[in-house]
């Protein structure tokens, strides 16, 4: 049963585009672990969207903003502030919901400039081949790998301190990461029946890579994806904590922590909240990634 | 094979170009210059124009490129704008603070991971082989800054057993290396496990027990020797990732190695140290990524037949 699922989803091109999906959601929650990333991926996204709508509305800011120096540190699940208050009577559960869109939007704009690029240069270079390869391929090693945090500090010194520098910094690492694995996955698709069947109806290049081969390489990449935007919030966050991320009055979550260092004397709960939103996304999304995996390629399959 | 290794030395030599280019001219376009950082508003009539001068900033950008360039080739890249202490004694003092740190790093990653790994191979799917994979579970999901914070609280705030900053006692290295390990030790640890289990599976393996061989001497000797090699092929990557992470580290616990002083420098906007240093970091990266692609042609027969057949 499950088996057949399987090489359902693997063979998905031959199957309309519905049946595909439905597989892969057949799939998702035949999967605990994936499914459990799955909902912890939702739950973290439902949260940072309603902190990105905080932070987006000025009439909302009070909710994270409105000082009460009298309700100052309060521990979390006192009344009226669910995970407790910073030192300055702020309501910790908006500052981290607000963190976590901060977070996720970088995470979230780092995807949507380098995937583009990663597909674009990774399915020319895998499909054409020769010189081309030869110079990208060496580009993407050189690329790929480079200390996202390194390139961040250089950017934010070009720049200046800031979440605009550290999307930049890691977008210019993380298309690398895209291109390499489009590349490989391009250079083994191009070999198949159907790519040559399409050649042979004189189908142009741009249109055999756009309609044939990139739909193909869609698991994969959102595989990356989701790895991609948990590198970046860790990336941010780290960048964050040492004063070259995301500037106050704006919250992520790396600053939130870096706020909650300087209190751990008197109050441990403004860096632990915090830090195990970050721990919780991270495995999140990374489950996910896992799960997805094992759905889109069960060759590679995790032992388990 | 040469013609691999030259193709990936001209990259490597043109990636450190445009690296170097992007790092000059950036941070002289960054905001800030260096009169406002140096001279006292009140008393710098007349004196921003001789600071211009000394630092060649009357001169075109380009000659300002070449006379960067020749003054790091010929080993005088200048002074810090900020205390006027020479570059270069900066790096040796920063160097060795941040070579002693990763040599730190990487002692305890292998010292860790290694015998750990065999163990949870060893005795797998008992409590010793679940440990040691929640510990690697654990290593890999906490960013290692969080993992600082709840050392420093843990170790320095309610034990009291550990300096938490600076670097004037031997046990001010132990948080710092510990954190920057933690990722490492948590990857290679599941390396090492999976890599001996595959070879646990193996013919030799079972004729070694037929012979009689007294178990910890296969483990640790026969099945350790044959797991090694993507360990030692993991290693290159390992140095880069931790590199870029003593930025963070080295500024956490105010150790004074390369990685706080260029953080530090760019806050600062240090410029002349910034542009030294974060091209000193790019050259190493560099370096390490191209020695890690020629070694593992060298190494892997496998890879080395692709690259003759291509």
């Amino acid at each position: 049963m499950a088996s057949t699922e399987i090489v359902a989803a693997d063979l998905g091109f031959r199957f309309g585009r519905r049946e595909r999906i439905s597989d892969a959601w057949a799939l998702l929650f035949a999967n605990k672990l994936a499914l459990l990333g799955a909902i912890l991926t939702v739950i973290f996204v439902a949260i940072g969207i309603a902190g990105a709508i905080v932070l987006a509305f000025p009439s909302f800011h009070h909710l994270y903003l409105d000082q009460n120096l009298e309700q100052g540190l309060q521990p979390p699940l006192t009344p009226g502030h669910l995970l407790g208050t910073d030192q300055f009577g702020r309501d910790l559960a908006w500052r981290v919901a607000a963190g976590i869109g901060v977070s996720l939007t970088a995470g979230v704009a780092v995807t949507l400039i380098s995937m583009p690029v990663g597909m674009a240069v990774g399915a020319a270079s895998g499909y054409y081949g020769g010189a081309l390869d030869r110079i990208v391929g060496g580009l993407i090693d050189l690329t790929w790998g480079f200390p996202v945090i390194l390139v961040a500090v250089i950017i934010v010194g070009i720049l200046q301190p800031g979440l605009p520098a550290v999307i930049a910094a890691i977008s210019l690492v993380n298309w690398a990461g895209f291109a390499r694995i489009i590349r490989a996955q391009v250079l083994s698709l191009r070999e198949r029946e159907f790519v040559e069947a399409a050649r042979a109806l004189g189908v142009p290049d741009w249109k055999i890579i756009a309609r044939h081969l990139i739909p193909n390489t869609v698991g994969t990449t959102l595989v990356m994806a989701s790895y991609y935007i948990a590198i970046t919030v860790i990336a941010e966050a780290g960048l964050a904590f040492i004063g070259l991320g995301a500037q106050p009055p704006l919250p992520s979550l790396g600053q939130l922590i870096s706020v909650g260092r300087g209190l751990l004397y008197v109050d441990p709960w403004a860096a632990i909240v915090p830090g195990i939103a970050i721990a919780l996304i991270v495995l999140g999304l990374n489950t996910l990634g896992d799960g997805l995996r094992d759905i889109f390629d069960p060759r590679m399959r995790t032992y388990r | 094979m040469p013609t691999f290794i030259l193709r990936r030395t001209l990259y490597a030599l043109i990636l450190l170009f445009i690296a170097s280019l992007i790092i000059f001219y950036g941070m002289r376009l960054a905001p800030g210059n260096p009169g406002d950082v140096l001279l006292n508003p009140l008393n710098r009539i007349g004196l921003i124009e001789g600071l211009r001068h000394k630092l060649f900033l009357d001169r075109p950008l380009w000659e300002q490129y070449l006379i960067f360039i020749h003054n790091l080739l010929t080993g005088q890249p200048g002074v810090s704008l900020f205390s006027g202490e020479p570059i270069p004694n900066i790096i040796k003092q920063a160097g060795l603070n941040t070579l002693k740190l990763g040599l730190a790093a990487a002692i305890l990653t292998y010292a860790t991971a290694i015998p750990l790994g065999v163990l949870a191979a060893w005795k797998r799917n008992t409590p010793w082989d679940q440990g040691t994979m929640l510990l690697a579970v654990l290593g890999m999901g906490i960013p290692n800054f969080f993992l600082a914070i709840l050392l420093i609280q843990l170790f320095g705030i309610w034990l009291k057993w550990l300096p938490v900053a600076g670097s004037d006692d031997i046990t001010n290295i132990v948080l710092p290396a510990v954190v920057l390990s933690a990722e490492a030790i948590a990857v290679n640890l599941r390396l090492v496990r999976s890599s001996v289990l595959e070879e646990l599976g193996r013919d030799y393996v079972r004729t070694l027990y037929a012979k009689g061989l007294k178990e910890w001497r296969i483990m640790w000797i026969h099945a350790l020797r044959n797991a090694l090699p993507p360990v030692i092929a993991l290693a290159g990557i390992m140095l880069r990732t931790l590199l870029g992470y003593t930025l963070i580290v080295e500024v956490i616990f105010r150790w004074p190695g390369l990685g706080a002083t260029l953080v530090d420098a760019v806050i600062r906007r240090d410029y002349s140290v910034a542009q030294v240093l974060a091209l000193l970091l790019t050259f190493a990266v560099i370096l390490l990524n191209l020695l890690a692609d020629v070694g593992q042609q060298v190494v892997d027969p496998r890879v080395r037949e692709r690259v003759q057949a291509a």
